[in-house]
């Protein structure tokens, strides 16, 4: 008896230990800066053709352009318009709109999964939204299960049952298609690109390259704080045999950052030719005669950018051993990890990074990374983030390209990174899929495909999605899973990157490009039941964009591509 | 007594000559009587000899990017000329890696690393696992509490995943594997040791030294260690084979030998996803870790038996 009192206070005293390692930590003052913003005066909507008597509309505005980025402020000006108000016009509006991470939720979910400080772990894991498919089940580690919306505004899904599942080897993925277990997979191995092509059963769908595969250095860290050293590298390795070498079919050396199926992605001069000898010599002149030792960083994941990640490493360490004498470890690292330290700039080698279009335009590819907010490539240069911020405000591609010419040549001379490739990459379905799809954005849509009249449609990816809140996730594996339940003002064309409407019926801008208003669709209902309206679209704006609100608590709170494309409202100052 | 037995046994064989012969000659002889051992140790010699030859033997670098160089392309099929490969191709005995290398020279480069491994591991083990199992046996009490608890406390963990917890906190890397083998393979040797440490120390001889005044020092090493060395040595036989299995099962999961170093486990770990397209590329360093540890196992064995006096007549 005695003991087993004993075991229970000791538990108790384990448990309550465990409680307070967990749950201590989040003591930010929450509640205190409710921000007046939100609670806008009541302001009279005017009469849409529902009898909306008693909306209300909320706003979420700034007080000024300083503490906000590029939206100014979001308000409900009706129970089904919503206006944009932007500090600086903003050409790609559309584009950024319809990017699944700005997807909308219903207004209470919201609140009430605000959670203290970071999203409780329903938020994190059942997301409500408006979307083809709802989240049945996600079995951690295994699979995700969704179920058809009954009450879809859009296409009814041809199969009522759709299965997420993941394997980080693309044999095992092959595998899985071959013998009928999945309809569908991601990534098709480069060596097995003939394979599918070979068997009746499979078909293959080439994914156009929208991406770039590029070493990263940072600038902080001797001896990559001197430019000649960068530039010898540059000069160093050839890219053209890593291209032909570990690249599927469809793939091309990259010429610039920006892939050149991008509107204007490459203004500029071409990137440097592989010359062993000079990078020798400018090495030599730099103070490294005999070269250096460093470190080649990579995650052992495979994305489109980069299909043979270990070969690729592998050749590049023998490369800058032969034409530069540089002698690099290779250091593998888990991938949450390597994010983390790799976009902080806290690698003190080369890192093996890429970066997959979100939406068609160079702004997603150039300010992401080279805005002058973002350390990981070290400090930043004005000659190349100077340009780049005043390309973005532009909507003539004719008068942004001299920008981003200079901008591209600046890149060159500085050599934040080298850009290797634009990788080609596939998916392969079995071949009674109906309306197969490679997006070139990496979101299929799963609803639109009938899995040869079979009820339950399983679709294998590379990886687990970290969380299924993507307004915080950067992570592709999660954004697709996502972009199944929750839906944008605006969506991607299917196998293209052109705008669509989808919750939105139209967005209209003003003359210049600053005040976009959106006219949302009607009668769409949540899976909650809630019916979807302007507030619900101002909350995710709130949440996402206003860091002194307390909606505003995600997953791990980085809040990336709310806060590199548009800029965070009342950032804490540091 | 055993050696009278097989002194007997030797006279009616022989025809009544008496010749004095050492445990060793014996247990050699034995040895060579058992067909497995012969064949292990045919393959041992082979292998030794390939490792200590390897850059005489490879046609190419371990680490020579043939990019450039010959017309071939990543994961080409091995290209036998006595098989009816083309002459004008170049020779690949088993074919190209992922990175354009010559698979046939990083095999042999990796029977040089893969026998390093497998002894210095376990010479490491040894050294300490005696000593630790000499120290609790003969001393017996506090000594052989403490260590032997904290060789259970290192038994308990599944091999192989300690091994992984050790290296991941020392950090990937092959020196730092095979520590980590070592480390864990210390329990065995210090029971082994440990358990014929308790007998001899019994014996007549023992006490017998000891009432001529013989230091702890001079029992421990010349009067025990000899005797309890049949145990440690077949133990240490088979510990080659485990070590070399687990330092190939680290290097496959990337805690082990770092590229570009021609380790056959990290060989087979590079090139899995390729096992359909590319089947030579998973094929050959899998056989020759098979042929390793089986060489190794054949012997220990064969030794375990040779060394085992019960067993005389049967052999």
């Amino acid at each position: 008896m005695k003991r087993n009192l004993f075991v229970l206070l000791s538990l108790l005293v384990l448990a309550s230990l465990v409680l307070a390692a967990c749950g201590g930590g989040a003591e930010a003052p929450a509640e205190e800066t409710a921000p007046e913003a939100t609670e806008a005066p009541a302001e009279e909507a005017p009469a849409a053709e529902e009898p909306a008597a008693d909306f209300v509309g909320n706003s979420l505005m700034a007080a000024d352009c300083d503490s906000t980025g590029i939206i100014k402020g979001v308000e409900a000006t009706g129970q089904y318009e919503v206006t944009f108000t932007l500090c600086q016009p903003d050409p790609a509006f559309l584009s950024k709109i319809a990017f699944s991470v700005y997807g909308i939720y219903p207004e209470e979910w919201i609140a009430a999964t605000a959670g203290d400080g970071t999203r409780t772990s329903e938020g994190l894991e059942a997301p409500v939204g408006t979307g083809p498919y709802m989240l049945s089940e996600w079995n951690r580690g295994e699979s995700i299960t969704f179920t058809a919306n009954p009450n879809y505004w859009g296409e009814t899904p041809a199969a009522d049952t759709l299965v997420f599942r993941w394997s980080s080897e693309s044999a095992a993925r092959l595998l899985e298609l071959q013998s009928g277990t999945v309809d569908g997979i991601d990534n098709v191995g480069p060596a097995d690109f003939d394979v599918v092509r070979d068997d009746a059963n499979l078909s293959l769908n080439e994914r156009p390259a929208l991406n770039v595969f590029y070493l990263g250095m940072t600038n902080t860290f001797a001896p990559f704080d001197n430019q000649d050293v960068r530039q010898a590298i540059a000069k160093g390795i050839d890219r053209q045999r890593i291209v032909d070498t570990f690249y599927p079919a469809g793939s091309e050396v990259a010429s610039h950052f920006t892939p050149c199926s991008i509107p204007g992605g490459c203004e500029g001069d071409d990137w440097y030719d592989f010359d062993a000898a000079a990078a020798r010599e400018q090495l030599a002149a730099a103070g490294f005669p005999d070269g250096f030792s460093t470190k080649i960083y990579y995650r052992d994941v495979v994305r489109s950018y980069l299909p043979q990640v270990s070969n690729v490493a592998q050749d590049i360490q023998a490369q800058l051993k032969e034409n530069l004498n540089i002698d690099a470890e290779i250091v593998v690292m888990e991938s949450g990890a390597f994010i983390e330290e790799s976009t902080a700039g806290r690698l003190d080698g080369i890192y093996l990074l890429g970066w997959g279009a979100d939406y068609p335009h160079p702004t997603n590819f150039l300010d992401y990374h080279f805005g002058e907010a973002n350390p990981q490539f070290g400090v930043q240069s004005p000659t190349y983030f100077e340009p780049i911020a005043a390309a973005a405000q532009i909507a003539d591609p004719a008068e942004s390209a001299p920008l981003y010419a200079e901008a591209n040549n600046a890149l060159k001379e500085f050599v934040p990174m080298i850009p290797v490739a634009h990788g080609g990459s596939g998916t392969a379905y079995r071949a009674d899929v109906t309306n197969q799809q490679a997006s070139p954005l990496g979101n299929e849509n799963f609803s639109l495909m009938d899995p040869g009249g079979r009820d339950v449609y399983v679709w294998m990816q590379n990886a687990e999605p970290i969380s299924l809140f993507c307004a915080d996730e950067s992570d592709g594996e999660s954004l697709r899973a996502c972009e199944q339940v929750v839906e944008a003002l605006y969506a991607y064309e299917t196998n293209g990157t052109a705008a669509v409407p989808a919750l939105a019926e139209v967005c209209e801008p003003n003359a210049s490009l600053d005040v976009w208003t959106c006219t949302l669709r009607q009668g769409v209902t949540f899976h909650d039941g809630s019916t979807f309206d302007a507030n619900d679209v101002v909350a995710t704006f709130t949440m996402g964009l206003d860091a002194s609100s307390p909606l505003h608590a995600g997953n791990t709170n980085a809040w990336e591509y709310y806060d590199y494309l548009w800029g965070l409202m009342n950032k804490p100052s540091e | 007594m055993a050696n009278e037995e097989e002194k007997i046994a030797t006279l009616d064989a022989e025809g009544l000559t008496l010749q004095s012969t050492s445990l060793w000659q014996i247990t050699w002889r034995r040895l060579f009587r058992r067909r497995s051992a012969v064949v292990g140790m045919i393959i041992l010699a082979i292998l030794t000899f390939i490792a200590l030859t390897a850059q005489w033997l490879a046609p190419y670098g371990f680490d020579e990017v043939l990019i450039g160089v010959e017309d071939v392309k990543a994961r080409e099929l091995p290209c036998i000329h006595l098989l009816g490969c083309p002459a004008e191709k170049p020779q690949h005995l088993a074919g190209i890696d992922g990175n354009v290398r010559d698979q046939f020279s990083r095999l042999l480069y990796g029977a040089r690393l893969s026998l390093m491994v497998g002894f210095s591991t376990v010479t490491f083990a040894i050294i300490i696992g005696t000593a630790l199992g000499a120290l609790a046996g003969y001393f017996g009490g506090w000594w052989d509490n403490i260590i032997m608890r904290f060789m259970d406390v290192l038994l308990a963990f599944p091999s192989l995943l300690l091994a992984i917890a050790i290296v991941t906190v020392l950090g990937p890397g092959l020196i730092n594997a095979l520590l980590a083998i070592g480390i864990v393979s210390i329990p065995a040797y210090a029971r082994v040791m440990r358990a014929s440490v308790l007998t001899v120390r019994e014996m007549e001889y023992v006490s017998a030294t000891r009432a001529l005044g013989g230091s702890n020092m001079q029992i421990l090493f010349l009067r025990i260690l000899p005797n309890a060395l049949t145990p440690l040595i077949v133990q240490g036989t088979l510990g080659i084979a485990s070590a070399i299995l687990d330092a190939a099962a680290l290097s496959f999961l990337g805690l082990g030998a770092q590229p570009p170093t021609p380790e056959w486990g990290s060989m087979l770990g590079a090139e899995r996803n390729q096992v359909f397209t590319a089947p030579h590329l998973v094929f050959y360093p899998g056989f020759m870790i098979m042929l390793t540890v089986l060489s190794f196992n054949l012997i220990g064995d064969g030794l375990r038996d040779a060394l085992d006096p019960r067993l005389a007549h049967s052999s």
